[in-house]
């Protein structure tokens, strides 16, 4: 009898004891960058470096820093993901070392003072179901489509049915670069537009949807599910987008302050953005490289 | 092996397991408690400011949601939450009552076992799986009636309550069988000795009878209803408007995940707003449910 209640009590506590296990294995962080091998080269940069801003160049800002940290591993590079506004004003203020921007800087004397360095270029695709006849929309058609003031495809066009606008949700940095380019207000977007919140969300939406349009990042699209549309008569593509013909893109960039020199680790940081390797990273992550 | 030893071992050593048992069970006891309390506190906490920044009545009761212009009002989310919720009971309580009466009642030979199984399954499926049949089967169906309405093509609140109502039909239905089954067999034996027919029966003796375990099942479905988000989202348009039964609506739950991501500041707070309001609304759901269940037990005993 004690034998037996003795090993149930034993039970228990191995039970206990691996959930303990189980919860601190939650906490321990494996950040992937534990590979010693390439560490001794570089062995002489050290140091944190503050950043932060865009959430937008996330995944790629990501992958540049874990590669970065991975080749020089006595450096750490912080991201604070605040949005492009937060990323310029702390960049002035000197909070941050390099601060990280989705869209360009403002000309009007608010940002003066940082320069900008672009590293990478993404493009943004009308898209619209794979049946629709529509071919080209000028951006005052695309301005009143998300405006409110044309709600029927023939009106641009197409056949006679109303439009089923798709947009991304409030805060998301596609939507926002995608009103300041075609040139409207976030808040007139129709409140009755369907909202999905993510690049596949809104293409999956489209796809099953013949009077639908939306919007999403270039890499992203997959023309087997919906058509991308002509912006002010040219088609989206690299070739296009690199010339500068395709008006519907943004650029990524790091900001620094003028004239400031930067700690060599911050700078060596930025090298690396701009070096080939880092390059090969941005177009990995499905953008178009700057060089 | 000398020394004889008893099957009920030493009064220590029983005391000691005794002792170590008792503080194990309170801990586990304990756990359940203190996580509720911590996020009882946590959602106060983080969703309370917001609430009082925006103003109670502005954030409760405002109909615009655009947080990049600072309106954080949640009125429309509030209002397709409760219509959702309530369209999917309008749908699924009778249905689901009277399939657990064929269960409890009519059925003949093995069909409610086998009935029971597939009932069962149905109440395992993941909600993104409803979600994905919803935005491939309903969806088609709703966008032709949304044309003839003279609407554009989307998600909306008719796709969201058929999804959720199927959804919240295997709860239903568990709880009103088990409730159905309870009832007194006297009961029955005595209104048909008095010459009432079989469905007379149910429907005046058995069903009343029965009435606060089916209520029961309704405030689970109902909770349920409340709280489900991923289906929803997959099928309801997300647009945060006054709810219609074919135009696209966003839920409290589904505003949450879908502005997360991206949400700094003032508007990731009001996140966290939404959060506790959501929160009352199954606190108050889970008292409506005791409530019943109490006043159920008095009524049987």
């Amino acid at each position: 009898m004690k034998k037996v209640s003795m090993k149930k009590a034993v039970g228990i506590l191995l039970a206990l004891l691996s959930v303990a296990v189980v919860f601190a294995g939650c906490g321990a962080d494996t950040n992937g960058s534990t590979d010693a091998t390439s560490g001794t080269a570089a062995a002489a940069l050290s140091g944190d470096v503050k950043t932060g801003g865009s959430t937008s160049v996330e995944k790629v800002m990501l992958a540049l820093i874990y590669q970065f940290q991975a080749d020089n591993q006595q450096v750490t590079i912080g991201y604070d993901q605040n949005g492009s506004g937060d990323g310029i004003k702390n960049t002035i203020s000197g909070l941050y070392e390099i601060g990280h921007s989705s869209r360009a800087l403002k000309t009007d004397g608010t940002e003066d003072g940082l320069d900008a360095t672009a590293y990478a270029i993404d493009g943004i695709a009308i898209v619209v179901h794979k049946s629709n006849t529509v071919a080209n929309l000028t951006k005052e058609q695309v301005n009143g489509i998300y405006t409110g003031s044309i709600t029927n495809w023939k009106e641009v066009g197409g056949a006679d049915a109303l439009i089923t606008v798709v947009t991304r949700e409030e805060g998301s940095g596609t939507r926002s670069a995608f009103a300041e380019i075609v040139g409207f207000a976030e808040a007139d977007i129709p409140a009755g537009a369907t909202t999905q919140a993510s690049t596949g969300e809104v293409q999956t939406a489209v796809a099953a949807n013949q009077n639908a349009i939306g919007y999403l990042s270039f890499s992203d699209v997959d023309t087997s599910k919906v058509n991308t549309v002509q912006y002010e008569g040219t088609a989206i593509s690299t070739t296009a987008l690199k010339d500068g013909s395709y008006q519907l893109k943004r650029e990524f960039f790091l900001l620094t302050k003028s004239g400031a020199e930067l700690s060599p680790a911050a700078q060596a940081f930025k090298d690396f953005v701009l070096s080939e390797a880092g390059q090969k990273i941005v177009s990995e992550k499905s953008l178009l490289p700057i060089k | 092996m000398t020394e004889k030893q008893s099957i009920i071992s030493t009064r220590r050593s029983k005391l000691t397991l005794e002792a170590v048992m008792s503080a194990a069970f309170l801990l586990c006891g304990l756990a359940a408690v203190v996580s509720v309390l911590f996020i009882s506190v946590y959602m106060v906490a983080s969703g309370g400011p917001v609430i009082a920044k925006v103003g109670i009545l502005k954030f409760l009761l405002g109909r615009v949601w655009n947080p990049g212009n600072g309106q954080f009002g949640i009125l429309p989310m509030i209002l397709s939450s409760i219509f959702a919720t309530a369209g999917a009971i309008l749908i699924a309580l009778p249905t689901g009552v009277l399939v657990a009466v064929f269960l409890s009642k009519l059925a003949p030979g093995k069909l409610p076992g086998a009935l029971r199984a597939l009932i069962d399954l149905l109440a395992g499926i993941p909600s993104v799986v409803y979600g994905l049949l919803g935005a491939i089967l309903l969806a088609p169906l709703i966008f032709k009636l949304q044309t003839w309405a003279g609407l554009p093509q989307s998600g909306s609140l008719l796709a969201a309550i058929s999804v959720l109502s199927i959804m919240i039909l295997p709860t239903i239905i568990t709880v009103s069988e088990t409730a159905l089954r309870a009832v007194p067999k006297q009961y029955e034996d005595a209104a048909l000795a008095l010459g009432s027919t079989r469905l007379q029966c149910i429907f005046r003796v058995t069903i009343p009878a029965a009435k606060s375990g089916i209520a029961a099942g309704m405030a689970l479905g109902v909770g349920r209803a409340v709280g489900e988000a991923m289906a929803v989202t997959m099928v309801a348009g997300n647009a945060a408007i006054l709810p219609e039964l074919l135009k696209p609506v966003r839920l409290l739950t589904t505003s949450i995940p879908l502005e997360w991501a991206y949400s700094s500041g003032l508007h990731r707070e009001a996140l966290y707003g939404i959060g506790l309001v959501l929160f009352v609304f199954i606190m108050i759901i889970n008292a409506a449910l005791s409530a019943i269940l109490k006043k159920g037990g008095a009524h049987n005993a």
